[in-house]
């Protein structure tokens, strides 16, 4: 009350950065985000905000962006901030292949991502970024899958499935009953699968509202048409129908 | 209290996560113009209201609403017409410079994301207020054809086939949705455009000193551009063909 | 004495480079690439001055895959070919320019046709049927001015370049140790035996 959450990110008398915090709240308001890895994929899914009508699909920007040929980058919050941050991360990427001729690491990227938003939370006269990232792909020549998720306070972390933005929770709690870190989805039709039913969770309009992109080793990225989700979404509901006959049957 | 306490600066989230500033912009732009605009196979039409203050001011020599960016680009504004002039600079120099470097005229989204991203740096670096300003843009490129982008003071922008932005937009974002078809032509949209100002206008009727208006078409045999802000003296032309304005009442 | 040569016929593109690096009175190197991949149908090669010719062709090779990136499309190759001409009219104007002469080969995708420019350091964008750096137009330009023709197969461009490059071999005072020879095409850029 005494204007320690005016002045832009300094700390509380009780050690809180209020303008961080506060940050979080732009997240949770944004569209939800998931990332899942798979023994040899990575799958990045998000809600799409609604389409209204009238609305031009060809050029309404998607919420999953290529950073460079092996990574991408899914986001909660505010759109209009995740321009400047993947813009940001798009030229250190190619600045880092010009200068150490070496594609970058999933975790270069994501430290660098995390350290431009830690920058916004102690510079002066800056807001935070009102985004929170997840960042899926390959490091160069290697076939383990990596996903990393950075915040608006500069923090990062490694998850083998992580979700973001408006429900995270429902969708965290579906994932943490589905998902066993011990044997990830084999194929990547499983770990798509799985993105999609947890997004389902949340998101009701099904199929249409849902953004599916696939990374694979060797800079291969798949993204996923309309058609191809409503498939996806088809067999998760016609699976759901069978469960629930078998359960009554047995009732 | 309130919201009181986080609207001071810009750059300066609420507790539940919102830039109250930005939604002030947005909210200073609802009383602004209204300013319409419809994309259908071979063209886009512009359209926009403003606000007359006085009769003592003359109509007939400024346009303010309509801008060219690039010969194959053009702008209607709502909102601060101060703050609209500064991006309409930066935007026609950074079109041409695009056709210095490229030599190609630059995609429209590329334009519109330039614009959208200095409005979002206005949300975010400190003390200043965001351009309290919306715009539509309609223009041509080869890759897409013709696109039709709205954006607003947040530094989102979005595509749209039929948009309107400043007052009364809901009503007349009504009265597109229900009356848009994906196979009208130029003279079509040019229609609705204006019949669904005439009824969304604050005023009694629609006169062509309160109108601005602009059309994009493609000629079809040789593939060139043409963009066309209309004089005073088209529009109530127009206005009379398109039989909105019956022709005594225009005379006044 | 650099070779860099460049053909465009019917429906492809063909650049030859030198493949010998050499300082002073030795080779140093006979394998050399001096061409980079722009985009999936845009291929730079270059001459000049060693160190400014592979710096300068990298930092236009990150600039075009940033725009890829950034705007999900392919520059057109006339488009990189100004956009290599504006670097380089910036350079010339700088405390240290680049000495950096280069050969822009590319494929249009959209206007289905192949496409060759020659940019020299100083600035000078010129699109042409065949084109050279240094002394390979010297003795290269009569045979070129002989047989070209703008319908001619890739093969037919093949061995127009092998009569070049046995010239080459033949007058120059010095053994560039061969050529590298890529064809840029509709299915991009493949490298090729001459």
């Amino acid at each position: 009350m005494s204007g320690y959450d005016r002045a832009l990110s300094i700390f509380s008398p009780d050690g809180h950065i209020f303008q961080v915090e506060y940050a979080l709240e732009a997240v949770k308001r944004g569209t939800c985000a998931v990332g899942v890895k798979g023994t040899n994929c990575v799958v990045l899914g998000c809600e799409r905000r609604s389409t209204l009508k009238l609305q031009d699909p060809r050029i309404t920007p998607s919420k999953i962006s290529k950073i460079d040929s092996h990574i991408v980058l899914s986001f909660s919050g505010l759109n209009a901030d995740s321009r400047i941050l993947i813009e940001k991360a798009r030229v250190e990427a190619q600045s880092h292949r010009l200068t150490l001729e070496d594609p970058v690491t999933v975790e270069y990227l994501t430290r660098y991502i995390a350290g431009v938003q830690q920058k916004y939370t102690q510079s002066g006269g800056v807001r935070p970024f009102g985004i929170s990232t997840l960042i899926a792909g390959f490091d160069p020549k290697d076939n383990v899958p990596k996903l990393y998720q950075t915040e608006p306070s500069g923090i990062y972390s490694s998850w083998t499935a992580q979700t973001i933005g408006r429900n995270s929770k429902t969708v965290r709690e579906f994932l943490e009953k589905n998902y066993d870190n011990d044997t990830p989805p084999e194929s990547v039709e499983d770990c798509v699968k799985l993105t999609i039913r947890s997004l389902l969770e949340v998101v009701q309009t099904g199929a249409k509202n849902i953004e599916i992109t696939i990374v694979k080793p060797d800079s291969e990225i798949v993204i996923l048409n309309n058609d191809e989700i409503g498939k996806y979404v088809e067999d998760i509901e016609r699976e759901k129908q069978e469960q629930e006959r078998e359960k009554s049957k047995k009732k | 209290m309130g919201s009181r306490r986080y609207d001071s600066r810009t750059t300066i989230f609420s507790p539940e996560g919102r830039l109250y500033q930005v939604e002030y912009a947005l909210e200073s732009i609802s009383h602004a113009g209204t300013a319409i605009g419809i994309m259908v196979e071979d063209g886009i039409v512009l359209a926009a209201e403003r606000k007359v203050t006085s009769t003592l001011l003359e109509q007939d020599t400024s346009v303010e609403k309509l801008y060219k960016l690039s010969d194959k680009i053009t702008v209607a504004v709502a909102g601060l017409t101060a703050d609209a002039e500064i991006l309409i600079n930066t935007a026609r120099v950074h079109a041409q410079e695009y056709l210095k470097t490229y030599n190609e005229e630059i995609p429209v989204e590329i334009l519109v994301r330039r614009l959208s991203d200095i409005k979002q740096g206005y949300t975010q670096h400190g003390g200043l207020r965001p351009f309290g300003v919306s715009f539509i843009y309609a223009g041509y490129d080869d890759r897409y054809g013709f696109q039709l982008y709205t954006s607003n003071p947040s530094g989102n922008y979005t595509g749209w086939k039929a948009i309107s932005v400043g007052a009364n937009t809901s009503a007349a974002q009504t009265l597109l949705q229900m009356d848009y078809k994906d196979e009208m032509n130029v003279q079509e949209a040019i229609e609705l455009a204006l019949k669904t100002l005439s009824k969304t206008t604050d005023n009694s009727s629609l006169t062509y000193d309160r109108l601005e208006f602009a059309t994009i078409k493609k000629n079809k045999e040789t593939g060139q551009i043409y963009q066309k802000i209309y004089k005073p003296d088209e529009i109530k032309e127009l206005l009379i063909k398109t039989k909105i304005v019956k022709e005594d009442e225009s005379k006044d | 004495m650099d070779i860099i040569l460049g053909i465009r016929v019917q429906d492809c593109v063909i650049m030859a480079t030198s493949k010998a690096v050499t300082r002073g009175i030795s080779v140093l190197k006979d394998s050399d690439d001096k061409t980079r991949t722009l985009s999936p149908h845009v291929l730079l090669g270059f001459t000049g001055e060693a160190g400014d010719t592979v710096q300068f062709s990298e930092y236009i090779q990150a600039n075009v895959q940033l725009y890829t990136t950034r705007e999900n499309v392919e520059l057109t190759p006339q488009a990189t070919a100004s956009f290599i001409r504006q670097e380089l009219a910036k350079s010339i104007r700088s405390r240290r320019p680049y000495q950096a002469n280069v050969l822009v080969a590319g494929y249009d995708v959209n206007g289905k046709k192949p496409e060759l420019y020659q940019i020299d350091y100083l600035g000078t964008k010129v699109g042409l049927p065949y084109a050279a750096h240094g002394y390979a137009g010297f003795y290269t330009f009569s045979l070129l001015d002989r047989h070209y023709r703008p319908d001619m197969t890739q093969a037919e461009g093949l061995s127009l370049l092998k009569q070049c490059i046995d010239e080459l071999q033949k007058r120059m005072p010095v053994d560039f140790k061969g050529v590298l020879v890529k064809v840029v095409s509709q299915d991009g850029v493949t490298e090729v035996e001459l």
